[in-house]
């Protein structure tokens, strides 16, 4: 009877390992090939911060609109395993005390879903015309008008639409939910090398604030200094 | 006169026509039972002689007519119509949209647009028709009669799905050709939003080499 379960268990965790298809993106081939990298303790920490323009190429939800988007790839020391979780990382504007942690990508899809539902639809016509009169009878006075050019401008205006707006659904944040989930960076026990998104809320700044992302290594941080 | 009052004319006066026939009709049913009436004479009244075939005649116009006639109700009338929004197993294994798109006629459309030989399971025609819940998925391939493969059902060529509505959510394409390289890709549909995918098939001699 034993058996049968711990088969029927086998089955079970196999057919999900099998659903579940893999996370993050590719690795680069070594820790030196990200903008910026650190080692330490032999385990390798890149990171490259993406532009919010290519964030929008990156990712079909709005996610510039509310976050600040890195890649980040951990290679672990050696015959050692690694825990990857991202409560190690941090992100912090230079000289400042307060950090942010990333957000999950529920959290982030719930973000976006309701963005993208309070904002208002605004649609502007503008309109111009221009025709010619010729001479003719003046309909209250009786008398003869000269003819001529005739300009006319204007806009219209509309606020609001019919329907759900663009990417407001629940089914859009379901979706929004999955790409952030398979793109972002995998967490748990790793030997290998790994690497994916991370999702920072958006942190207010100066402009030309440098940004500093921060993992802490077993208890130790290390500090990495992000390019504007 | 005018063409059209003209033709309106002559609808009007057919018309006209037509009713006279089922208004004589009437008429002479509510005439004839007038004379029914006038006829039953009460008893001991004198009445005048008749043949037994005036008789038999007679007895025959007595008979009202509503009663002889079968009458036809119409009962209520049912109309059914059902979605599935899937993905779910069906007898040909997997079909995201349900075996027949999501289009009430599809059934129909589909059992005689797919043989029974060809690729199950596949979409419906009309699955990836414009709806405003849905984004669009803009595919350039090449060759462009590569075949179209959607979370594992076939779609069609992609000639013929330069322009696919998907239901938000994240989908697995894929786009084949005989002797070359399968392009895969993960997708991710939005609502309103759009997103264009250029797939170049290259060959299996260039797969080998990598």
């Amino acid at each position: 009877m034993s058996r049968r379960i711990a088969w029927a268990a086998f089955v079970v965790c196999s057919a999900a390992l099998a659903v579940a298809g893999p996370k993050g993106t590719v690795p680069r081939a070594t820790v030196e090939r990200y903008t910026v990298h650190r080692v330490r303790e032999g385990v390798g920490v890149g990171v490259v911060l993406l532009s919010r323009e290519q964030v929008r190429k990156t990712f079909v939800s709005d996610l510039d609109r509310c976050c600040v988007v890195a890649e980040v790839a951990l290679y672990p020391a050696k015959d050692k395993a690694l825990e990857v979780s991202l409560n190690d990382f941090a992100l912090r504007v230079g000289g400042s005390d307060t950090a942010t942690k990333p957000a999950s990508a529920k959290l982030v899809a719930t973000s976006l879903q309701r963005k993208a539902g309070s904002g208002r639809d605004i649609t502007v016509s503008p309109s111009v015309g221009v025709g010619y009169e010729s001479a003719g009878y003046d309909p209250v006075t009786g008398g003869r008008t000269a003819g001529g050019m005739t300009r006319s401008a204007g806009v219209m205006v509309g606020v609001g639409g019919s329907g759900p707006k663009a990417g407001s659904t629940d089914k859009d944040r379901a979706a929004i939910e999955i790409e952030l989930s398979e793109k972002g960076l995998p967490e748990g026990s790793t030997s290998a090398p790994v690497s994916g998104y991370v999702y920072f809320p958006l942190v207010s700044r100066k402009k030309g604030a440098p940004l500093q992302m921060e993992y802490i290594l077993n208890g130790n941080r290390v500090v990495l200094n992000l390019p504007q | 006169m005018r063409p059209e009052a003209l033709s309106l004319a002559t609808l009007l006066l057919a018309l006209g026509l037509n009713g006279v026939p089922v208004n004589a009709q009437s008429n002479e049913s509510s005439s004839s039972t007038a004379a029914t009436q006038h006829d039953s004479n009460p008893p001991g009244q004198a009445t005048t002689s008749k043949s037994p075939a005036q008789e038999n005649a007679a007895r025959d116009a007595e008979i009202p007519v509503e009663n002889s006639r079968i009458r036809w109700h119409l009962g209520t009338i049912s109309v059914g119509a059902g979605y599935s929004s899937g993905p779910y197993y069906g007898p040909y294994g997997f079909y995201p949209y349900g075996p027949y798109g999501i289009y009430p006629g599809d059934w129909v459309y589909s059992s005689l647009w797919y043989p029974m030989w060809g690729r199950y399971p596949y979409y419906g025609l009309g699955s990836f028709n414009y709806n405003s819940g849905r984004g669009e998925v803009r595919l350039t391939a090449d060759p462009k009669l590569a075949e179209v493969y959607i979370d594992g059902a076939y779609a069609g060529t992609a000639d013929r799905l330069k322009s696919m509505w998907l239901d938000p959510g994240a989908y697995d394409l894929t786009v084949s050709a005989k002797d070359r390289e399968s392009f895969h890709q993960r997708v991710y549909v939005l609502s309103g939003k759009f997103l264009k995918i250029t797939a170049k098939l290259g060959s299996e001699g260039t797969k080998d080499k990598l």
